[in-house]
């Protein structure tokens, strides 16, 4: 692992933010464990790390959103101490999350304006410093119109002024180019680089590796709450840097030899509209045999929840073919799916996957519902319910009160289990599963995916996603890669190479 | 539904103990204010209503299309929709039963005027549900808007070309006794039609449908968690354009059934807000349909009753208005009260 050693050489005073020896506990997880970031002024600097890494959490403790449990944060230079937003905002920190906190309704003027009024809210002079400060970054807004009207570029810029706005020196970016266009993309980093040559400091959270290289002056790598590694990025490469970002275990784990037989999901260059102008899925291919357990890496958002709904027949693809179980399910209705013998473990249990008011009984039954022995023609069948809902909950040990009580008497980890064995109860053939293990321990996660392993002998095969690749690679039999939109399929000697799936996942596609 | 503890919210629910008791004091003072006596109103209330047998028989009369509208406003609450339009789908319902039963006399016309009043309720109410599910209209909108268009339809037919030969207001001919609901009890003064045990057979294959049948199971997933329903197989668009059609249908059906066992002759203002007080029936109904019975019972009582203590004291009828707003936010009091202590 490489650790670099602090450039005790710089004057401290270089330094416009200085994070010593972070750390942070929620509960049993260790989120950051002593993290080190130490950003220079007037540079755009990288955080890089998948999915639960820490990036997230390390920004929040700089912005004040969250008080760490150990460690030293340092303004340039002069130690600071943070108990809320409000206090980094007067230091001259600003934040822009994942989520664009701009209200629709409301006029660009106004959204610039809001939460940082101070004085008078119709202050004549507003729009002409508005104005001043869109030039100065040769951005150009309308400001009296609604703020609905604003592309997801338009809107990002607008976040970037309301920093300004709040005079912020600091700025915090996490994820921002994940609702932008590639050009909004570009657009965007111009004016990044414009604000750090006008002395600004920026921290830029990313998961793409292609933005740090092309961007940034220097990159923080963070993994499993740990910085692994900072390095200057014209000393490093992509290659480089996807294997500091996804490690490298010891031992690689052994291949697993499943016996695959014919496909049972066959997706064959699905695209999918995305909500914001560009495709959400890019002509997506995929085929999973009876047997095998497929995995899907990729960091969140690369399209996975697209892919899953599209194949459940929740979401209408543009184009493309999709086949269950050997029939061409493309016109068939989600419920025909079902029937079809399709089976979704959903991402969101208390969404998707329950209804949490009702009983486990009646749960046991949701999305089987129209199936023997959960009903015979359209009556509920009660007895065959009961049996049926007491070996869902017997499957992985669902602790319960008694299956006529609400599933939200039931703790997170039982109705995970609950889902998981629902999914897994009526001869499933084809098997998808989003973080099956979602908020289970060790023991329980080995339990659910040797569920699907077992099913998977009987005939089905499973696709799976998670954001964990040693799950993926302890528990699947091959890997495949989604990447903003797209599917990749490392090549069959190196289907199971941190590396190259590390690669596929952070690089430009 | 899912099972609770038996009376655990009747023991924390003291907030909603002193809400009742702070009810009954604000009725009190109302009738204070009146200068009406509260306890003789109090009794002259229950002798109007239940007192004797001819009272009995006004009370269920009104219980019978409050029942029914009750049942379609339930419906569509079921499936997560407020059905406001409940006052239209009546109108229009016994409307179209009324013409049906003038031109068509005898059981046979009974039979088609009571499908016709479904039809035209469903119909009425196919645009909401439609405008709900593939475009996302509000339904409580869109089906105040149809009330008005449905109150202004019937006003101008039955001012014109409905209006009976020698009518001086406006209602229609009378329909012919031989297509009138046979009554289920007539002894002496007991009075009761059939459009009552329509309505009972109703709720009680509703309450049996929700529980046993696999669409009815849908239609409350819907309602419960439409996410949760899609995932599940669930054309829960589909489910809202029925919901809503049928829950229109009841309500014409409540039209229909006020029509020939009661009134007999089309007015405009046949109703009388049934549709309204529906919304309160079914929110205090609870769970299940079963609960509309004795929920729409106390809506009858305080209606007839209410009427004999204007008669009687002079106190204005709208005293039970007072009631029974007091009632609805009692009900809504307990609902959203268990909704906190379950989400806690």
């Amino acid at each position: 692992m490489p650790e670099q050693p602090i450039r005790a050489v710089e004057a401290e005073g270089d330094f416009a933010v200085s994070m010593t020896g972070v750390s942070m506990r929620f509960g049993t997880v260790q989120a950051l464990d002593k993290v080190d970031l130490h950003v220079k002024r007037g540079t755009v600097h990288a955080l890089v790390g998948e999915n639960g890494a820490g990036k997230t959490t390390l920004m929040r403790i700089l912005y004040g959103a969250l008080q760490a449990d150990e460690g030293e944060v340092r303004l340039d230079g002069k130690p600071v101490q943070f108990r809320t937003s409000k206090q980094a905002i007067e230091s001259g920190i600003g934040m822009v999350s994942q989520h664009y906190g701009i209200i629709p309704d409301m006029t660009c003027l106004q959204n610039l304006m809001l939460g940082a009024e101070g004085g008078p809210i119709l202050d004549p002079k507003a729009e002409s410093r508005a104005e001043e400060l869109a030039r100065r970054m040769g951005f150009q807004f309308n400001w009296r119109r609604k703020a609905e009207s604003l592309s997801p570029g338009g809107a990002q810029k607008l976040e970037i002024l309301k920093l300004l706005w709040r005079n912020a020196r600091i700025m915090i970016l996490d994820e921002p180019t994940a609702m932008l266009s590639p050009s909004d993309g570009d657009a965007l980093f111009a004016s990044l680089k414009k604000l750090a040559g006008q002395g600004a400091t920026v921290i830029l959270v990313t998961h793409r590796l292609p933005e740090v290289l092309d961007h940034c002056s220097t990159v923080t790598v963070l993994r499993g709450g740990l910085r692994v590694a900072e390095k200057t990025v014209k000393e490093t490469n992509g290659r480089e840097l996807a294997q500091l970002i996804v490690g490298g275990s010891i031992a690689e784990p052994p291949a697993l030899t499943a016996e695959v037989g014919a496909s049972v999901l066959h997706v064959q260059d699905l695209t999918v509209s995305g909500e914001r102008g560009h495709d959400a899925l890019r002509s997506v291919s995929v085929r999973v045999g009876s047997g095998e357990i497929v995995g899907i890496a990729g960091v969140d958002g690369s399209g996975q929840r697209e892919l899953f709904q599209a194949i459940a027949g929740l979401i209408r693809p543009r184009a493309g073919q999709i086949a269950i179980a050997g029939f061409d399910a493309q016109t068939a209705s989600s419920r025909q799916r079902i029937a079809l013998g399709l089976r979704i473990i959903p991402e969101d249990r208390h969404e998707e996957g329950l209804i949490e008011d009702w009983s486990l009984e009646e749960n046991a039954a949701l999305s089987l519902q129209r199936l023997s022995p959960f009903a015979r023609g359209l009556a509920v069948d009660v007895k065959g319910r009961e049996a049926a809902a007491a070996a869902i909950a017997e499957r992985f040990d669902t602790k319960h009160g008694g299956l006529k009580l609400p599933v939200r008497s039931l703790s997170g980890g039982n109705q995970q289990r609950f889902v998981a064995a629902r999914a897994l109860f009526l001869s499933p053939k084809a098997i998808l599963a989003f973080q099956p293990a979602r908020g289970l321990d060790l023991n329980s996660t080995t339990r659910v995916y040797e569920g699907i392993r077992e099913a998977c002998k009987g005939g089905a095969g499973a696709l799976v996603v998670s954001f964990d690749l040693d799950e993926l690679l302890e528990y699947c039999d091959r890997i495949v890669v989604m990447n903003r939109g797209e599917m990749f399929h490392p090549d069959p000697d190196h289907a199971r190479d941190r590396d190259q799936i590390g690669r596929l996942m952070v690089s430009a596609s | 539904m899912p099972a609770r503890q038996p009376l655990a919210w009747l023991k924390e629910g003291w907030a909603l103990w002193v809400l009742v008791a702070g009810s009954v004091l604000v009725v009190y003072g109302a009738l204070l204010l009146v200068q009406a006596p509260p306890r003789q109103t109090g009794i002259d209330l229950v002798v109007g209503s239940l007192g004797s047998a001819h009272a009995i028989s006004g009370t269920l009369n009104e219980v019978t299309p409050l029942l029914i509208s009750g049942i379609a406003v339930f419906l569509g609450l079921k499936a997560g929709l407020f059905n406001i339009g409940v006052e239209g789908q009546f109108t229009i319902g016994a409307l179209a039963a009324t013409l049906v039963a003038l031109r068509l006399p005898g059981p046979v016309g009974m039979v088609g005027a009571v499908i016709a009043g479904m039809a035209a309720g469903g119909l009425i109410a196919l645009p909401a549900g439609a405008i709900k599910a593939y475009r996302g209209g509000h339904e409580v909108i869109t089906t105040i808007m149809l009330n008005n268009v449905v109150g202004l339809i019937a006003t101008a037919l039955v001012a014109g070309p409905l209006k009976a030969p020698n009518a001086e207001s406006p209602e229609t001919s009378s329909i012919s006794a031989s297509s009138h609901l046979p009554d289920l009890i007539h002894i002496g003064n007991l009075e009761i039609n059939g459009g009552l045990l329509i309505g009972v057979l109703v709720a009680i294959g509703l309450a049996v449908w929700l529980r046993r049948g696999v669409t009815g199971f849908e239609l409350r997933a819907a309602g419960a968690n439409p996410t949760a329903a899609r995932f599940a197989g669930i054309n829960q668009k589909l489910v809202i354009l029925k919901a809503m059609t049928w829950s229109g249908a009841i309500g014409g059906l409540a039209g229909a059934v006020q029509v020939l066992g009661s009134q007999y002759y089309f007015t405009p203002d046949l109703s009388s807000g049934y549709g309204f007080d529906a919304l309160g029936v079914a929110l205090i109904a609870g769970g299940s349909p079963i609960g509309l019975i004795p929920s729409a019972s106390l809506f009858g009582i305080l209606h007839k009753g209410g009427t004999s203590i204007q008669l009687m004291d002079q106190v204005p009828k709208g005293i039970m208005y007072v009631v029974l707003g007091l009632l609805i936010v009692i009900a809504a009091a307990a609902r959203y009260r268990k909704k906190l202590v379950s989400d806690g």
